[in-house]
């Protein structure tokens, strides 16, 4: 039964396996992995500057676009084929799309999150993290949230530094979430400044 | 800094795995453009990140990155767009029309009427013919959660597949006829 539902959905797949795509072969193919490889790795944020320019890679231009709220950081909100029920996905930013921080207050917080909740981080994929969400402090009522590092976890780490089993607090603004001071790890006096900036 | 033979020989193994793989991957979700960009991407960040790939997943984890790779250029577009956005905003078209190929319409449909994460899974399960294992890898999952969310998704499919099918004839084929035609 359940095969049957497989191979039939399999039979809807535009790009089966008699579609044709550009063989790894070929010499077009080729001159683009040769192009990858003649990437510099000098260092990891000089390789990645380098390579956007080289590539002008889509990256760059989300960074150029992503305006940065009161220099509060921003996390883009990806709902990738649409917000589910149980899972929200936020992506986190590249490096140089950091700006510098303002100074928290609960009433700041609550100026700049349309979203806010307090999770504990589930698992360390690779450049995602997931969080269970164990108090929703405002706009949401997700279950589990990923934050997502498209350049890596540096990017993650450089504002919040994630341990599985730990518990955080995270503010984000609908296509940005906060850094700064307005998302980080759990501790009583910040709990309690969330709750304050959200009346929780 | 020049990576060392052995390094080499291992991207240049991981992109002959992958390389034709990942186009049909990107392009069932995106344009002919946004998926070569995005090829592009994920062969360097499969540079970049050579230590990182698990041996055994190399495939699965650059789907992954060709995920993200996706959901950021369908981010920098729509921002691009002025568009605001909100958390519960309409989900992103395809531009892969699912209606092509030998035609389906009571899946198709069951399909596009489930929410966008069980349709996703679906897709990897179905179209890139990953097991849990890998769908946890893609979508940074526990390989539980990713098993979870399949057999629901699979249920739900199911359910709305027999809910077409309880309708009036005429109004929808039955599911059946069609199966036979493609032996």
């Amino acid at each position: 039964m359940s095969d049957d539902l497989r191979d039939r959905l399999a039979r809807l797949d535009p790009m089966s396996a008699d579609v044709p795509v550009e063989p790894v072969t070929s010499e077009t193919s080729r001159r683009l992995l040769e192009k990858v490889m003649s990437t510099q790795l000098k260092d990891r944020s000089a390789s990645r500057r380098s390579t956007r320019s080289a590539w002008a890679l889509p990256a760059a231009a989300v960074a150029a676009l992503v305006i940065a709220i009161g220099g509060v950081i921003g996390l883009g909100i990806s709902s990738d084929d649409g917000p589910t029920a149980a899972t929200l996905e936020l992506n986190a930013p590249a490096e140089d799309m950091m700006a510098s921080c303002i100074m928290f207050s609960p009433e700041d917080l609550a100026r700049v999150a349309d979203i806010a909740f307090e999770g504990t981080v589930t698992s360390l994929n690779g450049s995602t993290v997931t969080l269970s969400v164990d108090t929703w402090f405002k706009g949401g009522d997700y279950t589990e949230v990923m934050l997502d590092a498209p350049l890596g976890m540096e990017a993650l780490i450089g504002g919040i530094p994630f341990e599985a089993g730990s518990q955080y607090l995270i503010s984000a603004q609908a296509g940005t979430v906060n850094y700064c001071g307005f998302s980080g790890p759990s501790t009583p006096e910040y709990r309690a400044a969330f709750q304050r900036a959200f009346g929780g | 800094m020049v990576r060392p033979a052995d390094e080499i020989n291992r991207f240049e193994q991981i992109a002959s795995e992958v390389f034709e793989p990942l186009q049909r991957y990107l392009l069932r979700r995106a344009s002919r453009q946004d998926a070569e960009d995005a090829l592009s991407e994920v062969l360097l960040t499969v540079w970049r990140r050579l230590e990182d790939i698990p041996q055994d997943r190399a495939l699965p984890w650059c789907y992954g990155v060709a995920r993200r790779t996706l959901a950021n250029q369908r981010r920098g577009q729509r921002r691009g767009l002025r568009l605001v956005e909100k958390l519960h905003s309409e989900p992103i078209r395809h531009h892969v029309d699912l209606s092509v190929g030998d035609g389906d319409p009571d899946l198709e449909a069951a399909l596009q009427s489930l929410d966008g994460a069980d349709r996703e899974i679906l897709r990897l399960w179905a179209w890139e013919q990953l097991e849990p294992r890998e769908i946890a890898t893609v979508m940074g999952l526990t390989v539980n959660a990713a098993t979870l969310r399949l057999s629901r998704a699979r249920k739900r499919l199911a359910e709305q597949l027999s809910r077409q099918d309880s309708r009036p004839a005429g109004h929808k084929r039955v599911k059946g006829t069609k199966e036979h035609r493609d032996e």
